[in-house]
């Protein structure tokens, strides 16, 4: 089974065409989406300016970064949640959407950086704030996150100024057999009219 | 319409989705730290710290995302004001973010500041996430209706 067809299955559930058909329930998950960005992701950005030294300098680092930590995990799973139900029930746009896949690139991106830095950097916070400095390769994952974490706004909010023409798609054939030819149309052809959306 | 018809902010397709990015990066930051305020206020975070210390260090950073915000917006409203202007969800939303300003900056300061009994400060934390949520999803819901 081909990720398309994989995709195409997804959203043709039940359940996924419910959220898909309803004229409210999708834009709901969307905005609890960026609620949850709004509550959550603030303090992804204080814990990374606390670690530049710009943010909250007065308290130690240890308090900022092990205080936030479980709201941050709380944050990412209605974020992440929310992110499932949006993309399953319009997984075949998703699939052809350039901005998506940059978006789960960067995702991945986010992944590696934790897997590199926790055990260099946000398990060792306790021993900045004995030395009373922030080390270099702190300030570098701390950067890092901040780039990588606005890339991921800059993908999301860029995946709705892509309309994938997905009848055109269809009417070559269903699940094409070069899906990069494919691909490559729908970017061409890919401008939103209407770029509010 | 006239103001539509010449603004700058037209003639390039790159702007508004820019001014997007840092409205959406400028309430992350405003609401953000303020839910740090609140998750403190309701003692589900920083708890080692009083609630006036997190308060008093958040309250320039939440002044930094309020600005964002509040030089974003305005921008995109004029790039089609008769739009946002007729739009019920963007009506909603301009309402429920006065209410949200003048919250935070009244009753959730003085509640930051007093020690208060903890029912009081949960409450204010409460009231000040909901109001927040809700100028989000107002502003989703004017690209829906």
């Amino acid at each position: 089974m081909s990720l398309l067809s994989f995709a195409q299955w997804v959203q043709s559930t039940d359940f996924f065409t419910a959220i898909r058909s309803s004229w409210n329930i999708y834009p709901i998950i969307m905005a609890t989406h960026l609620a949850g960005i709004a509550l959550f992701g603030g303090m992804i950005l204080a814990v990374d300016l606390r670690l530049l030294g710009i943010a909250m300098p007065k308290r130690p680092v240890a308090d900022v970064v092990g205080q936030l930590r479980g709201l941050k995990h709380l944050g990412l799973t209605i974020v992440v949640t929310c992110g499932v139900l949006m993309l399953g029930s319009k997984a075949e746009e998703y699939y052809y959407n350039a901005f998506f896949r940059a978006k789960m690139a960067i995702l991945a991106l986010i992944v590696i950086h934790a897997l590199v830095f926790r055990p260099s950097v946000y398990s060792r916070v306790a021993e900045f704030d004995q030395a009373a400095r922030i080390p270099g390769r702190a300030k570098l994952a701390a950067a890092l996150s901040l780039v990588l974490w606005i890339s991921m706004v800059i993908a999301g909010r860029g995946i709705g100024y892509i309309e994938p023409p997905l009848d055109k798609i269809h009417a070559q054939g269903g699940a094409p057999s070069a899906a990069s030819d494919v691909v490559a149309g729908a970017l061409a052809a890919q401008v939103a009219p209407d770029f509010k959306r | 319409m006239f103001l539509a018809a010449v603004n700058p902010l037209n003639s390039s397709e790159l702007i508004f989705p820019t001014l997007e990015v840092i409205h959406i990066v400028g309430f992350a930051v405003l609401v953000g730290t303020i839910a740090i305020v609140d998750f403190r206020l309701l003692n589900l975070g920083m708890r080692r710290q009083a609630v006036a210390e997190v308060a008093s260090d958040l309250a320039p950073w939440t002044l930094v995302g309020l600005a964002m915000v509040l030089l974003s917006g305005p921008l995109m409203f004029s790039s089609d004001p008769d739009m946002y202007y007729l739009n019920r969800s963007f009506q909603v939303k301009m309402v429920l973010l006065l209410l949200a300003i003048i919250f935070q900056y009244t009753i959730h300061r003085k509640a930051t500041k007093s020690e208060g009994p903890p029912l009081r400060h949960k409450l204010v934390a409460c009231i000040s996430m909901a109001l927040w949520v809700g100028v989000v999803f107002g502003g989703i819901f004017i690209a829906f209706i």
